[in-house]
């Protein structure tokens, strides 16, 4: 407990300091910027917030209704996010947990396809989603959430890690179901990943771009992403930079709470071991 | 126990959610559906431009301006059609138009482009020929350069813009007084007349304390002057030779602010004292200096000399960038001709060749850009812009611009307009532009010599574009 002690700590928390800083500038600047008017923007960077926020309030919903596109925009990613998490985990668990013909070259499969990027049927996707009519539908952003090689990949070597083969002989021997022990046994144990690759989803779904754009014919069925690219199709853009600003601070808000609370949920499951259960 | 109650819980919701909102868009969208319904009939690759039965009286726009919207809402207001305007951000309009019309999309009626976009658009056959709602007996009320634009290869008429672009030479009356002696834009059209030229009225407004330009990039509008690809063959005119030198001599004779074009100093320069930076400092080799950033900008460039900038050169719609940076120095400016003629930008309006509803999209693209009320209303609503009726260009030729010293923009911009040539424009332009302009950089910098710089142009070119022959 000399002075070293102490210098070592206090360098410790400087850098800590520092590090938070550094990550929360942008924040901050984001939150500085959605109060300032696009002029002030181009001309010079401060911390101070200026009074330009109800202008850019009224530019944003003189667009659209921002607010509208965060409900679109939820319909969307929920959905999109739960399917994602609860078939990868059952896809998953089967690719670990059972020995059956084709099992390599299913899971070979699905890493060749998370190389493919998924843009390149672009043409071909509208086209089914025509003849279907689910364009200006939000079934083609939701369903195929269902099929995630990227987490399948992850929550595979999760499993394997994580769960022992004889907790599910166990299940068995107890005359359990096979899906009964997936539910009840294996997801719990499972939930830390699923957690992660959920936040990873979520984000993925709510910033999605180019989909959305290419199937959403209507403005009233815009998501967030598509909604805010429009304020830069403007005219003037220098005049909407703080609206852009305003929009995107706007949009972060959930992101932040699905994190938090996704956040806490990895913790609190990590801390509990299968076997309590 | 608890968690695995909730998981259940989450997860049956999450099933039962994910149908909802299924069942939910289904719900909604089959009534937008409904007018492709009954048409499409599974022949979505059969584009049916024949097919003109009219599915419900309304019209919806994609377009990448919110030009379109203000024009939409009038349109619905005077005729009573409802009319559905979609933005899309300009970078991905292309991707999107391309995916919905390739795949037999049938909802937009009126699509639009920018004069890059359009030789694709074109080729691709997504605007229907215009020239069958006898668009060819409006020929003369349009500009000329705007009408060709509009053509595809076989002259067929398939896009009218509502706007002109011209590009002209913003520069300032009272700097030109006190150096020059006039601050009339006909005379001082005279020295920019060709790149020597601009080069010498360079070396005397520095000679009496100002730079000419607040970057090199200016003349870069007017650069046009030649087609860069002819009947197939790469074409490097001595104009292009000339304004390559006219740029490496402006950089490296110290007779720019040496700012870059849309960073800070080069906004502050519209409004009057900027410091003179270094060309480290625009290369950012030196980046003690942060241009994007006004406060430290002004704390870094203490002490540095200043100078102010006599002169931008931009596309009409700088008009309105100008009008919204010059700050005290309103009324101080003046606008003049060019090297050369150019153009840049300007959204043409045609009908989507899938539209069902062709003839009310016929009546929109009319009253968009041949409707002389709604080009007064334009030139009003929009402050400034200038836009491609001739006869309403005559009519407000006599309107005074006061941030410009009074001077009667329209009239300068039609006589502009009217000088461009638009066989020089080529689907490569902006592809050879920017390896031209990389090739210049290098050059102005030191990097390379200026052989080595074109041999590199000529490689890059070879390799973009491996059906364009290329003579070096």
């Amino acid at each position: 407990m000399g002075t070293g002690f102490k210098i070592k700590k206090a360098i410790l928390y400087i850098l800590l300091i520092l590090l938070g800083a550094v990550c929360l500038l942008p924040f901050l600047l984001m939150l500085v910027n959605a109060t300032r008017s696009g002029v002030e923007i181009v001309n010079s960077f401060t911390l101070i917030p200026s009074t330009h926020l109800k202008e850019n309030w009224d530019t944003v919903f003189k667009f659209f209704n921002l607010f509208q596109g965060m409900w679109n925009s939820i319909k969307v990613a929920v959905p999109a996010t739960l399917l994602t998490a609860y078939f990868s985990a059952l896809t998953a668990y089967g690719l670990a947990m059972y020995e059956f013909k084709g099992n390599k070259f299913i899971f070979t499969m699905i890493l060749v396809f998370m190389m493919i990027p998924g843009q390149l049927g672009l043409i071909g996707f509208y086209n089914l989603c025509t003849r279907l009519h689910l364009v200006n539908s939000y079934i083609p952003l939701i369903i195929p959430a269902i099929a995630a090689p990227g987490t399948v990949f992850f929550l595979r070597q999760y499993v394997l890690s994580v769960l022992p083969p004889s907790l599910v002989e166990a299940a068995r021997i107890d005359g359990a179901s096979e899906l009964y022990s997936f539910h009840r046994i294996v997801l719990p144990i499972m939930s830390p990943g699923i957690a992660t690759m959920a936040i990873m989803a979520f984000i993925g779904n709510w910033n999605n771009y180019l989909l959305p754009m290419i199937i959403l014919n209507k403005n009233e069925k815009f998501t967030l992403p598509v909604m805010m690219a429009t304020l830069k199709a403007s005219t003037d853009i220098q005049s909407n930079q703080g609206a852009i600003y305003l929009a995107v601070a706007i949009s972060v808000i959930p992101i932040l709470l699905v994190f938090c609370f996704c956040s806490k949920y990895i913790i609190s499951s990590i801390s509990a071991g299968s076997v309590k259960e | 126990m608890k968690r695995k109650k909730l998981l259940t819980v989450l997860l049956a919701g999450a099933l039962t959610l994910s149908c909802m909102a299924c069942g939910g868009s289904e719900g909604t969208t089959s009534n937008t559906d409904g007018a492709t319904d009954g048409t499409a009939t599974e022949a979505a690759d059969d584009t049916a431009a024949d097919s003109t039965s009219e599915t419900g009286d309304k019209l919806v726009i994609w377009t990448l301006s919110n030009d379109l919207i203000d024009f939409g809402k009038r349109f619905e207001e005077q005729t009573g059609t409802p009319v559905e305007t979609i933005v899309i951000e300009p970078a991905n309009y292309p991707t999107k138009v391309q995916t919905a019309l390739l795949a037999g999309e049938k909802e937009p009626d009126i699509i639009v482009g920018e004069p890059k976009m359009l030789e694709d658009f074109y080729d691709a056959g997504f605007f229907a020929d215009l020239n069958e709602f006898g668009a060819q007996d409006y020929a003369d009320q349009i500009v000329d350069y705007v009408w060709e634009v509009g053509q595809d290869a076989d002259g067929i008429q398939r896009a009218i813009s509502y706007q002109i672009t011209p590009a002209g030479i913003y520069y300032r009356r009272d700097i030109a007084k006190e150096v020059f002696g006039t601050d009339d834009p006909e005379e001082i059209g005279k020295l920019f007349a060709d790149y020597p030229t601009i080069l010498n009225t360079a070396q005397e407004l520095k000679a009496a304390g100002y730079r000419i330009f607040s970057s090199d990039a200016e003349m870069n509008v007017f650069s046009g002057d030649s087609a860069w690809v002819v009947d197939g063959v790469l074409n490097v005119d001595q104009s292009r030779i000339d304004y390559m030198d006219l740029c490496v001599q402006l950089y490296q004779g110290d007779l720019t602010a040496y700012a870059n074009q849309w960073s800070t100093p080069w906004y502050q320069a519209m409004a009057g004292e900027v410091p003179i930076l270094t060309a480290d400092i625009q290369n950012y080799a030196d980046d003690s200096v942060n241009v994007w950033d006004a406060e430290q900008f002004a704390e870094a460039t203490q002490g540095m000399d200043t100078t102010e900038v006599f002169a931008f050169g931009l596309p009409s719609w700088g008009v309105l960038t100008l009008r919204d940076n010059v700050k005290d120095t309103s009324g101080l400016w003046g606008v003049c001709a060019g090297p050369a003629y150019g153009f840049d930008g300007g959204t043409y309006i045609g009908i989507s060749s899938n539209s069902e509803r062709k003839d009310t999209a016929w009546e929109f693209v009319k009253f968009c850009t041949l409707n002389e009320e709604t080009a007064d209303w334009w030139i009003e609503y929009s402050q400034g812009d200038s836009v491609s009726l001739k006869s309403a260009l005559e009519k407000h030729k006599d309107d005074a611009n006061e941030v410009y010293g009074g001077q009667k923009l329209y009239e300068f911009w039609l006589g502009q307009a009217e000088g461009i040539d638009t066989s020089k424009v080529t689907r490569y332009d902006q592809a050879i532009g920017d390896a031209w302009g990389n090739a210049i950089s290098a050059i102005k910098t030191g990097e390379k010599t200026k052989d080595d710089a074109i041999a590199e142009f000529y490689d890059v070119i070879e390799s973009t574009y491996p059906d364009i022959t290329v003579n070096r």
